[in-house]
């Protein structure tokens, strides 16, 4: 009797050694592929409603579903793609977008301007709740269709909204719409490139304003591919090629994205040739990498930005030297070098270098990595003795969080541990608790390519992502005036001035630009990644 | 019935010619002349000594860690090289001894002392208390180990700043009584039948005397290599719950933990893996050889 427990623990053992070696080879074997079609992981999309989308792995599903108004060139300047013109009036506040005639959804029904108005008001309106709603904002209107609770989290009930269309958008003719900003905004069109301005059609909606309440499980869409059957949650979702697709037409048959938990185990599949691209190699296996892929690892450039901020709401993070000095403790080069093998470029900026305009130093000196000065500034400016990193498990982060703590540790000689927690939102909740979490780690990836997409968001008053709390007035307006001017170069300017005023702040450290860092098999050609960590899908190819 | 007793008496001092000897002293004999005792007993020592005071191993820092020396072979005092994030991995190997000792012998408490209890309970009393205390032990048997383990220690540690220590200490001492307490009953249930007992018992002894006095003494030998074992089991119960995330945490080192970190990286760079994964190994080997040992000097019959 005794004598069993221990085999008991050691079977236990064994088998979990062996799934984490990705030994369990059931999950890969598949029902008949396609021909001529490939399979791409990704994680399980936390949505696949256009205006609820805000993470790669949805956005790069919707990317081959949706045929986007305007697409970007090399130099990030919006070029129209479903749409046929899009032109604007002198204040850039009335915006005309028309369409190209013959479209269809895949389900059959013709692409006309409803379609868009008829989204975009299912995705500003308050009740329904869509994250990417932001994206709207700017639409004059907006602000009717947003319900006020009373008493914020209390009891009481919110009213319904005013409104439940956007005033500023108006049908002209069955391809024609304006849509009118609330503030003039030269840059507009880069905005309708996201996935939020894609159409739905007629059949998506049960009710004026009611979305489907299966739609989700199979989006019918104007792009290049059609769903094949529906979203298997934590498994796959199947696309196939449009018959007669008025765009671009893709090369490839058919997608089959494959859905991860785990990108070890994505890779074991890559590796195993059970998988044909996996857009992100983990940085565990990026030494063996150029080993196990050789020519089929691809690096290009893309938009992420890693950052940790600061938690604006509590006493011990309020002086500016303090930040400034944990700054200068962190060897950026070393981090990018040593853990993360080169696949990303340490961030002196806050504003990535891939857009034309933005300056790769604008952090100066304070982004350098200089311990002797920390040192100094951090004690005179008397800096908590333990400070804590607060990061998500599932994300991979634990490697460079420790090793950040390990720089801070030997070049402040402060105490500094790394609290893993399960996933971002239990992160993101101990803030809104006003916990002390330290520093918070976190990413961004730009929306469309604009300055103001990595200033906006993150640090304006009110802004969607703004999690730590920074507020600064002069950085506000200097943000609005930006948007507000007249002439692309003129409001370049006002937001290059706009991150000098975060220089000066540092309510969030600027530590990594990323790469996509990719691989696929022999089956496939032509792979490559656009900024926004999407497979490019109609240049992928079958090899031979 | 008086005959039977007899001759059961009669037998017992037939045995001992020259000095008096208990069954411990016996035991003891028997284990002097084993080798397996003597390495066992040489791997425990060395592995506590380790726990109580690791600089006496090495001068290093565990938590000295700079990534200038990732993967960098052995050097100086660091004989096993360093890790991923540049730490000595003989430094973290020694300390990591500390909770994994520490969770392991106040686990096994813990679970010494439910199953003390329970088994001495449902053994001496017998009747309905039995039924229920064993059909309990029957029930907790059923629940399977790692899946109670995660679920429990999950549920313990959501404190995500805390190190999980008191976390797995909870989490194994409540799972691993079970072994325990099912010994104790079956010792007590055969000792509480023996002459002196029924002797002790027809003197006046109450019950409390008659467990703690004379059935309890000689009852204890079979738990206590139950116990033995089960620190072996509990140590590689902690690195199995740290390995998936669900066990120590935070600043604590333990070789569990040290397996969970360092395993990603095994093709690039083993040693920071494969340390760790030998103390642990010889730890749980020693404690189980050790226990293996008592009990087949305790109770020759089982050779």
């Amino acid at each position: 009797m005794p004598g069993k427990s221990p085999w008991k623990v050691a079977a236990a053992a064994t088998t979990i050694v062996l799934l984490a070696a990705g030994c369990s080879g059931s999950s890969s074997e598949d029902t008949e592929v396609l021909p001529n079609s490939i399979s791409i992981g990704i994680a399980e999309p936390s949505s696949l409603i256009p205006s609820n989308s805000i993470e790669s792995s949805g956005s790069q599903v919707l990317a081959s579903l949706f045929y986007p108004l305007v697409r970007f060139d090399a130099n990030n300047a919006p070029y129209p793609v479903a749409a046929q013109s899009i032109t604007k009036d002198k204040t850039n506040r009335i915006w005309t977008v028309r369409l190209k005639p013959g479209f269809t959804f895949s389900n059959g029904e013709p692409v006309v301007a409803d379609n868009y108005i008829d989204a975009w008001n299912y995705g500003a309106y308050g009740p329904n709740g869509q994250l990417a709603s932001y994206f709207y904002s700017r639409i004059d209107g907006y602000a009717d269709l947003q319900s006020k609770d009373p008493d914020g989290d209390g009891p009481e009930k919110a009213s319904d909204p005013k409104a439940t269309k956007l005033r500023g958008l108006k049908k002209v003719n069955n391809l024609t719409f304006t849509v009118t900003l609330t503030e003039g905004f030269v840059n507009w069109d880069s905005v309708m490139g996201y996935d939020s301005f894609y159409p739905l059609p007629k059949a998506a909606f049960s009710g004026d304003g009611v979305l489907n309440k299966d739609f989700e499980q199979a989006p019918i869409g104007n792009g290049p591919f059609k769903m094949k059957g529906t979203w298997s949650h934590d498994e796959k979702i199947t696309v196939e090629k449009v018959a007669d697709f008025k765009g671009t037409v893709p090369k490839v048959n058919g997608i089959t994205w494959k859905i991860y938990q785990d990108l070890g185990a994505q890779y074991a599949d890559l590796v195993g040739g059970n998988l044909d691209i996996e857009t992100k190699i983990p940085i565990e296996n990026l030494a063996s990498a150029s080993g196990d892929l050789g020519a089929r690892l691809g690096r290009t450039p893309s938009s992420a930005f890693s950052f940790v901020g600061f938690p604006m709401y509590l006493d011990k993070y309020k002086n500016p030297n303090v930040r400034r000095a944990l700054s200068m403790a962190i060897n950026r080069q070393e981090m990018t070098d040593q853990v993360f093998l080169g696949s990303e470029t340490p961030a002196t900026s806050f504003v990535s270098p891939v857009l034309q305009g933005a300056k790769s130093t604008s952090c100066g000196q304070w982004c350098e990595y200089n311990p002797t000065r920390a040192k100094q500034l951090y004690s005179a400016a008397n800096g908590p003795k333990d400070i804590k990193i607060s990061y998500n498990i599932d994300g991979g982060h634990k490697a460079w969080v420790d090793a950040m703590c390990n720089q801070i540790k030997a070049s402040l000689a402060i105490n500094c541990t790394g609290v893993g927690l399960p996933k971002l939102k239990d992160v993101l909740d101990r803030v809104k608790a006003g916990e002390d979490v330290g520093l918070i780690r976190l990413g961004w990836t730009m929306d469309y390519p604009l300055m103001e997409s990595y200033l906006g968001p993150l640090y304006t008053s009110d802004g969607s992502s703004n999690y730590y709390g920074y507020k600064n007035s002069t950085f506000d307006s200097l943000v609005r005036q930006g948007s507000a001017a007249l002439t692309k170069a003129e409001s370049e300017k006002l937001w290059i001035e706009a991150e000098a005023q975060l220089v000066r702040d540092m309510p969030v450290l600027p530590l990594r630009f990323g790469q996509n860092v990719f691989g696929y098999s022999e089956r496939v050609t032509d792979v490559t990644m656009d900024l926004y960590q999407k497979v490019d899908i109609y240049s992928v190819d079958i090899a031979g | 019935m008086s005959d039977l007793n007899a001759v059961t008496t009669a037998e017992a001092p037939a045995t001992d010619a020259g000095k008096p000897r208990g069954l411990a002293g016996d035991a003891w004999l028997d284990l002097r002349s084993r080798k397996v005792f003597w390495i066992a007993a040489a791997l425990v020592v060395v592995v506590l000594l380790m726990a109580a005071w690791p600089s006496l191993f090495t001068s290093a820092d565990p938590g000295d860690c700079l990534l200038a020396r990732k993967n960098a072979g052995a050097s100086g005092g660091a004989i096993f090289g360093y890790d991923f994030q540049g730490c000595d991995v003989y430094a973290k190997t020694v300390y990591g001894a500390r909770d994994s000792v520490v969770v392991a012998i106040a686990a096994t408490l813990i679970a010494g002392v439910i199953g003390l209890f329970v088994g001495l309970a449902a053994g001496y009393a017998g009747g309905w208390i039995d039924a229920l205390l064993s059909r309990f032990i029957d029930v907790m048997l059923g629940v399977p180990f790692l899946l109670g383990a995660i679920v429990l220690a999950k549920r313990l540690s959501s404190d995500p700043e805390s190190n999980g220590v008191v976390a797995v200490i909870l989490t194994l001492g409540v799972l691993g009584w079970t072994a325990a307490a099912r010994v104790m009953r079956s010792a007590v249930i055969s000792a509480k039948n023996q002459d002196y007992v029924a002797a002790a018992r027809m003197l006046g002894a109450g019950p409390g005397r008659l467990m703690f006095r004379h059935i309890l003494p000689n009852s204890i030998s079979p738990f206590i290599v139950v116990l033995t074992i089960l620190l072996g089991v509990n140590i590689a119960g902690e690195a199995t719950l740290s390995y998936l995330g669900v066990g120590l945490k935070g600043d604590a080192v333990s070789w569990g933990l040290a397996i969970a970190e360092t395993g990603p990286y095994a093709r690039t760079a083993a040693a920071p893996l494969v340390w760790p994964s030998v103390f642990l190994a010889a730890t749980v080997l020693a404690f189980i050889m050790l226990g293996d040992a008592v009990r087949d000097a305790f109770d020759p019959k089982l050779r």
